[in-house]
């Protein structure tokens, strides 16, 4: 599952890579690729919603290991365990703000100008990922062994 | 009723509290700006400021910046690029007393130009340089601080993940960022240059001199790492003279990082799995710790505080150069306790308002706090970078360590405040190239 993720991120990357290049030629040999801006938005917001998933199963968010370096190992495996709660909680409050206004726009048929991209499934995808985030950071919360 | 200074203090306080505890940055900022809003400005509003940060920065095409960039950085890491790179440098500059630390300086230039963190230049330069310093007798001490505090050219060389960030936070052009972190890039390893010459002047015995290598040698050394370096001079000199934007470099590079290694017959599933990863991984963190920068900045600027601590600033009376110190002060006093993107991102908000009242422009503002940041990297008690040198060279001691990176300290003190003194420093090349 997790190969999975990362070889549908980075074709999201290769995808972004491939169009920007190809506009940067285009312009500059005078045929301009219409919507580069609109396709690379949605290849980044995939590669983006799966690195968010593949940060938080690697645990690599950012942290300040300053004082928990220093706690004795019953309170450091507290301190980890609210620490990963704390994200859970948060990716959930992005999911509920996120899903509230994907609710509301959902029969506004949102596309994007030029290519059409239908922003609804593209906001789905993110509250699927940010989803997938809050039941894997409550999972690591709940099951860490001390 | 709570759209007040003092709630804004209360957040941040709370926010490092949580921060102290090992919460996630991103979670953190944006857990405290969440809950800071529906204090401030209701729960609806605030739910939904946080559903809008979300899309709208994970659809955002200048972020697509960052992971090109760390992927062209991944595919140029498994060419071998930091190898290389010290390599043409050693070739050049090993047989002079000290060569190698010079060596290891530009060679934390060049892998800076290409990856935009200060740990991974130097780890990456620390494995391939520290070995070789220290078997041709150079003192540990030396060897372990060149590369901790050349590591740190990382965040301050083109292309730059902090700056972009910043940028990001900051609402500021991308491309202006790079091009006016040039000069100060530059003058900063020239400076490192300078603190060898002068150890080497005070104390030859720290470091031996090497076989000076032929020619032939030194051209196929250069030969080796050419297709990378015009790449990186493309990529930068292209987004400096207006080629293409920031964005699309970032692709452009991505593009020729993959050309690079299939010619380097480098390009297989294996290799292209690990760069994703590594990709993936580093720019989910970032982007977490962006979306919740960008809710926290929205709470500090409901609440009034940035204005109250701009306003108390200006009432002092102390004048721009003494306001200026008095950052620089609380930014190296924060950087040693928070690591670069906390406190990047929990003083741009109130910070860039003070510091643009002084008449600086917030490029400006950037380039120098990237370069706290960057001091915070190399001292204690935090100093990340002295720490991933020591996991490099596990037998040396961390005070061994900073005793060798202490000269390097100095020096970044010096430049810092010479940034101050002369904001021409950042803001001379953006101008000249009507950025």
């Amino acid at each position: 599952m997790k190969n999975l993720l990362i070889w549908t991120g980075g074709l999201g990357l290769l995808a972004a890579t491939a169009i920007d290049t190809l506009a940067v030629a285009g312009r500059h040999a005078g045929l301009p690729v219409e919507g580069a801006i609109e396709m690379v938005q949605v290849a980044v917001l995939v590669a983006g919603s799966l690195a968010l998933l593949c940060a938080t199963i690697a645990r690599s968010h950012a942290q300040i290991h300053f004082l928990i370096d220093r706690l004795r190992d019953p309170y450091k495996d507290w301190s980890k365990r609210i620490a990963l709660l704390s994200l859970a909680l948060f990716l959930a409050a992005l999911l509920a703000g996120s899903v509230w206004i994907a609710l509301d726009l959902w029969h506004s048929h949102e596309e994007s100008e030029l290519v059409g991209v239908p922003w609804r499934w593209m906001r789905a995808v993110a509250n699927a990922a940010l989803l997938a985030g809050v039941v894997i950071a409550l999972r690591q919360a709940l099951t860490r062994k001390s | 009723m709570y759209a007040n200074p003092e709630t804004g203090m209360v957040g941040i306080a709370a926010l490092v509290a949580l921060l102290l505890l090992g919460v996630p940055i991103g979670a953190a900022l944006g857990l405290i700006g969440i809950l800071g809003l529906i204090v401030v400005i209701g729960f609806e509003p605030a739910l939904i400021k946080a559903g809008v940060t979300t899309v709208e920065t994970l659809t955002r095409y200048e972020l697509g910046t960052l992971p090109l960039f760390i992927l062209m950085a991944q595919l140029f890491f498994s060419a071998n690029a930091s190898r290389d790179l010290f390599d043409v440098a050693a070739k050049f500059l090993g047989h002079r007393r000290g060569g190698l630390a010079y060596a290891s300086v530009a060679g934390c230039a060049g892998f800076g130009a290409i990856n935009g963190s200060s740990l991974a230049t130097a780890a990456t330069i620390g494995m391939v340089a520290l070995p070789e310093m220290r078997r041709r007798g150079y003192s540990d001490a030396l060897a372990t601080g060149t590369v901790a505090a050349g590591g740190t050219l990382g965040q301050m060389i083109p292309p730059s993940g902090a700056l972009i960030v910043f940028g990001i936070i900051a609402e500021q052009s991308i491309g202006k960022l790079f091009t006016a972190a040039i000069i100060p890039g530059l003058t900063q390893a020239l400076f490192y240059a300078l603190v060898i010459w002068l150890l080497m002047r005070v104390r030859p015995d720290l470091a031996p001199a090497s076989e000076r290598a032929t020619w032939s040698e030194r051209w196929r050394a250069l030969r080796r790492v050419a297709d990378m370096l015009l790449l990186i001079g493309f990529v930068i000199g292209g987004i400096a003279v207006g080629l293409f934007s920031p964005s699309e470099a970032a692709a452009v590079g991505a593009a020729g990082a993959l050309a690079i290694a299939a010619w380097r017959k480098r390009l297989n599933r294996a290799m292209l799995f690990t760069a994703f990863d590594e990709t993936l991984r580093t720019s989910g963190m970032i982007l977490l710790v962006v979306i919740g920068a960008l809710i926290f900045s929205v709470f500090v600027s409901v609440t009034g505080l940035a204005e109250a601590i701009g306003d108390a600033v200006t009432g002092l009376g102390l004048g721009p150069m003494a306001t200026l110190v008095v950052v620089a002060i609380l930014l190296l006093l924060l950087g040693s306790v928070l690591d670069g993107l906390a406190l990047m991102l929990l003083t741009t908000p109130i910070l860039l308002p003070v510091v643009t009242a002084t008449g600086m422009s917030p490029i400006w503002f950037g380039i120098f706090l990237v370069r706290a940041m960057e001091i915070g990297f190399v001292h204690p008690p935090l100093g990340m970078n002295l720490y991933v040198i020591q996991g490099v060279a596990k037998d040396v001691s961390i005070a061994r360590v900073f005793k060798g990176v202490a000269p390097f300290l100095a020096s970044d003190l010096v430049h810092l405040f010479l940034l101050i003194l002369f904001p021409a420093l950042v803001m001379w090349l953006p101008g000249y190239l009507g950025q």
